[in-house]
């Protein structure tokens, strides 16, 4: 397992998806932070965050989420998480990430929780 | 008392505090707001709000580059408004505590004082509750975390419970552990009982080459929370990491594994200590990876025990299914056999041929090896001897084919003892091949017992070998007892061996018994020798007596 986390996204309307790879930490949230404020900043109304090839989160990548979450909210957006493993599942429940943010199993499901894209 | 009458304020300034409550009552991060309404009621041309976060003070509304340079704030701060080159410099207090500052670039010149501090209260009230605020909120977020560790260690026990695979629970171990103590990295090292490296499982890069792993001297239930890895300390040599915590997963007497982590993150990208929190959570990791693996290393021994108690039932059954079920009766001869099967089923066997003109043929093998693959052999050797009894035209010439066979289908070095006899009970002449078997006894009626020697090398051993066929002549009242070296290497408690002399004994001894009753003295003998001793090898005996001729 790398210790280095990617992030790939793309924008399907007004919503955008964002693809992590490895470790959620302090760089690795940074960079879903980087990539997600990009995507605010140019219109997006909600974020959905596949984590299917992440395996591990601790609480500095939780807390970063959770500045994202709150700049969603502020900007009246959506984010909802996907592909998580039973332990970050249960992990961002307890943190209290799911208290806003929406959890889905698939990210068919979620594209379709959060409204389907504008285009 | 009365109570003052109200003050009808200016419109002017009516208009302004209902314009800055707007702003304050909008969306938006509170420090961002109080920054705007700081502006509209300054005019000042810029406003940067500065907050308190634990002992430094940061810049609102931005995230890292927020951090605020040396110098960039007056130490020590005074507690009212001040004028610093330029700017002016406001700080907000509450409750008698400076909970952040206002920083006002280019103010008009006039702004009268009472209407500054009206602000620095008004702000400071709002930065002292926005400030408390986060408090509560990072206390409730380490208050989650702790529960996290708690739930994690609740979870990992019930998830090792029933996690027999050591890949899978390596990985859970080390996830787990990296997460809960916010590490940069990890590594997760098994070993085997005889130390060599089992398993290795890292993040972010080995912490340690797995051969290096074996050269640690972690104490067993002990930490070492090192805060300079990359200096060789108490035996480990860490590559590639700052500082680490390392803990040993063991039970009593014995190291399993080692469980590191390194490089604890913080938020601002500095690498923190580890705290005692951490290695007690890491050793409680460590101690359910103990047990866990233990119980799976039990289940596979539980899983070979019942493997190999199923092999020796198959074998046993091979075997009951190859042994004749009834004794042939021949005309002037008098037979008995038996075979005593030990819990490691070896590979004896013994078998009896009615032939032609009244003979009888009869053999007794002892196969190499135990288990099923003994029983195997002995089940070839059975269809081979059947195949071939009628097509051999001595027993030198049967023996020779049935080596042929095994030297063609078995596997290597397979082979085994047997001793072939055939007898004519008219004459008494007794012509057999005994291929690297034990001496058989031969009582002659008198109660003189002569050895009948191996006439070849056991079957199966060299190719091309060669059995050489001997005859001799039973007497009437003669009896012939072949048997397999399960009866002469019984031990007993001192691990003595029944042994030759013993048998002997037992049939000189026994006057005219019925090579039935003879059978039975001698298995009595032989348990009543060995005890309650197990024993590791089939115990068969074969009793053929020539009838004396009825007077």
């Amino acid at each position: 397992v790398s210790e280095t986390c990617k992030v790939s996204s793309e924008r399907r309307g007004d919503v955008a998806i964002l693809w992590t790879d490895g470790y959620i930490n302090n760089q690795g949230g940074e960079e879903i932070a980087r990539e997600a404020y990009a995507h605010l900043g140019q219109g997006a109304r909600a974020l959905v965050l596949n984590l299917e090839k992440t395996r591990i989160v601790n609480s500095i990548g939780i807390s970063i989420l959770i500045e994202v979450l709150e700049k969603v909210m502020d900007r009246k957006g959506v984010l909802a998480f996907c592909g998580l493993t039973p332990t970050i599942d249960k992990t961002f429940r307890i943190m209290g990430l799911a208290q806003y943010a929406q959890i889905y199993p698939s990210q068919d499901e979620a594209l379709r929780g959060v409204g389907r894209p504008t285009a | 008392m009365t109570s003052p009458a109200p003050i009808s304020p200016p419109s002017r300034i009516e208009e302004l505090w209902k314009r800055i409550g707007g702003i304050l009552e909008g969306e938006g991060p509170l420090p961002g707001r109080i920054a705007e309404a700081a502006l509209v009621a300054t005019g000042a041309r810029d406003a940067t709000i500065y907050l308190r976060e634990r002992d430094a003070w940061v810049r609102a509304g931005e995230r890292l580059a927020g951090r605020v340079e040396p110098g960039e704030i007056p130490e020590p701060l005074p507690e009212g408004a001040f004028v610093r080159e330029g700017d002016l410099w406001v700080p907000l207090a509450a409750e008698g505590e400076i909970h952040g500052i206002l920083r006002l670039l280019d103010v008009p010149s006039g702004e009268p004082p009472e209407q500054t501090a009206l602000l620095a209260f008004l702000f400071g009230s709002l930065v002292g509750a926005h400030r408390l605020a986060r408090l509560v909120r990072d206390a409730e977020f380490e208050l989650k975390a702790r529960l996290l560790e708690l739930e994690s260690l609740y979870d990992l026990g019930l998830s090792l419970a029933g996690q027999l695979d050591l890949s899978s629970l390596a990985d859970e171990v080390l996830f787990r552990s990296i997460s809960l103590t916010d590490a940069g990295k990890g590594t997760l090292v098994l070993f085997e009982a005889s130390g060599a490296v089992q398993l290795s499982r890292s993040v972010g890069g080995d912490l340690l080459a797995a051969r290096d792993a074996i050269g640690w001297t972690i104490p067993e239930g002990g930490a070492i929370n090192n805060a300079a890895a990359s200096v060789p300390t108490a035996g480990m040599k860490l590559a590639t990491c700052q500082k680490c915590l390392a803990v040993a997963i063991s039970v009593p007497g014995r190291i399993l594994g080692i469980l590191a982590v390194a490089d604890k993150e913080s938020r601002d990208g500095r690498v923190l200590d580890f705290t005692a929190t951490d290695a007690r959570l890491l050793s409680l990791f460590a101690n359910q990876a103990a047990a866990a693996i233990e119980t799976a290393r039990l289940h596979r021994e539980a899983i070979e025990k019942e493997r190999i108690e199923r092999e020796l039932e198959l074998a046993a059954a091979i075997q009951r299914q190859i042994l004749p079920r009834d004794l042939p009766r021949v005309e002037g001869l008098e037979v008995a056999a038996r075979n005593i099967p030990t819990r490691h089923v070896g590979g004896d066997y013994f078998d009896f041929f009615p032939l032609s003109g009244g003979r009888l043929g009869f053999l007794v093998a002892d196969v190499s090896g135990k288990g099923v693959p003994a029983a195997l052999l002995v089940s070839t050797v059975h269809a081979a001897v059947h195949l071939q009894i009628d097509e051999a035209k001595t027993i030198a010439d049967l023996v020779a084919r049935i080596d042929r066979h095994l030297q063609r289908y078995a596997a290597t070095r397979k082979f085994l003892t047997a001793f072939f006899g055939v007898v004519e009970p008219d004459t008494g002449r007794l012509r057999y091949v005994s291929a690297g078997h034990n001496p058989a006894l031969l009582r002659r009626a008198s109660g003189a017992i002569e050895q009948v020697k191996a006439t070849g090398l056991p079957i199966g051993m060299f190719p091309n070998a060669t059995w050489r066929e001997e005859t001799l002549t039973m007497g009437e009242g003669d009896l012939l007892c072949v048997y397999t070296d399960g009866v002469t290497e019984a031990l007993d408690a001192s691990e003595e061996e029944f042994g030759l002399e013993r048998l002997q004994r037992v049939l000189s001894g026994s006057g005219d018994a019925s090579p039935a009753e003879l059978c039975r003295r001698v298995f009595e003998q032989v348990e009543e020798f060995a005890a309650d001793v197990p024993q590791y090898d089939d115990q068969t005996l074969l009793l053929v007596r020539r009838r004396r001729a009825s007077r």
